[in-house]
């Protein structure tokens, strides 16, 4: 049975967070450039220890995310979930496996995806983003233009291509932060 | 301290930013002005804490070279001039292994061996943003190359 879910997965961290009473001005400042709904969230107030690379890296994982135009979000969400998978980041897998389902609609799909993972994706779109997504993650040394070939045949333009890209190297930082600095707290299984 | 080219991903590439690859980044400024903000505060911040900027360098480049980008390897070698070897650097050289090359085996020892030999938990943080943030940069590198190369075809 796959490990992978959509239901919510708790993080505990490994170092103590900062409280956001006694924050200073610059961890609060760094918080702030944040996604609001995460803002006070553990994982950012671990983080805002270094309020620098917070702020920073806040924004870019913002824009990354969260940039109108170009690829779709459900397709980002997807992309992300893809590569927690591959890093075997149940904590973010969770969160955004559930967005990709609130974006697209398509609760089966993920589901499918997490139980099976993307070798037999049937709709053509998903699987040319799953496949580069998972040769980047894994080995970004060997990409080559062959590789986004399957995305062109798609229908993937260069700003779209460009917002992929973003999301897959967001998230090769992203689980690298959540699977070291805490531990998931995995649901009950039922 | 060397003179740093105003983004670091372009210098690597070879493109101007009047390039096609250049003209398609700055429709994601934010992403552009961020990526390299966050270098810039990850490995040369105004106050490094606990871990030097060469430490933070040497950090970097073995992350680069591991993750098999031998230009950014090369790049943060050069930032990183001499460093005097410590058993500290070794820990943290140590944890820039796993970190990068298998986080999902990482444990709370490893933060703890960390916080053991004296560095805050501001300088972890900075130490796992900082391994975290170099292979950002290397899929971000190896994606535009594989743009480049559709370019260049």
């Amino acid at each position: 049975m796959t490990r992978f879910t959509m239901k919510p997965v708790g993080w505990r961290p490994r170092l103590e967070p900062v409280k956001a009473e006694t924050a200073t001005p610059a961890q609060l400042a760094a918080l702030d450039a944040c996604p609001p709904a995460v803002r006070r969230s553990t994982y950012f107030l671990t983080l805002a220890h270094d309020p620098g690379s917070l702020g920073e890296r806040g924004a870019l994982f913002n824009i990354v995310m969260y940039a109108e135009g170009g690829l779709d979000r459900a397709d980002r969400e997807l992309a992300t979930a893809v590569v927690s998978m591959v890093n075997g980041c149940v904590y973010c897998t969770s969160v955004h496996a559930k967005r990709f389902v609130e974006l697209s609609g398509d609760e089966p799909a993920m589901q499918r995806i997490l139980e099976e993972g993307w070798a037999a994706e049937p709709d053509p779109r998903r699987k040319a983003i799953a496949d580069v997504t998972e040769a980047l993650t894994r080995d970004p040394g060997v990409v080559t233009a062959a590789h986004l070939a399957p995305l062109r045949a798609v229908g993937l333009d260069d700003l779209e291509i460009l917002d992929l890209l973003h999301g897959i190297a967001m998230f090769a930082n992203a689980n690298r932060l959540m699977l070291t600095l805490g531990d998931p707290l995995l649901p009950r299984v039922m | 301290m060397t003179n740093l080219p105003p983004d670091l991903i372009e210098d690597l590439l070879g493109i101007a930013p009047d390039s096609p690859l250049g003209v398609l980044r700055r429709r994601r400024p934010e992403a552009l002005r961020h990526a390299e903000g966050a270098f810039r505060e990850l490995v040369l911040p105004e106050d490094p804490g606990g871990i030097s900027r060469a430490e933070r360098a040497r950090l970097a480049c073995h992350v680069a070279a591991r993750e098999g980008d031998a230009a950014l390897a090369a790049r943060y070698e050069a930032l990183a001039g001499a460093v005097d070897p410590s058993p500290r650097l070794d820990a943290l050289l140590t944890y820039a292994e796993k970190v990068a090359m298998t986080p999902e085996a990482t444990a709370k020892a490893d933060i703890d061996g960390l916080a053991a030999l004296g560095l805050s938990p501001r300088d972890i943080v900075a130490a796992t943003q900082l391994i975290a943030f170099v292979p950002y940069q290397v899929r971000m590198l190896a994606g535009l190359r594989a743009m480049q190369q559709e370019k260049a075809a």
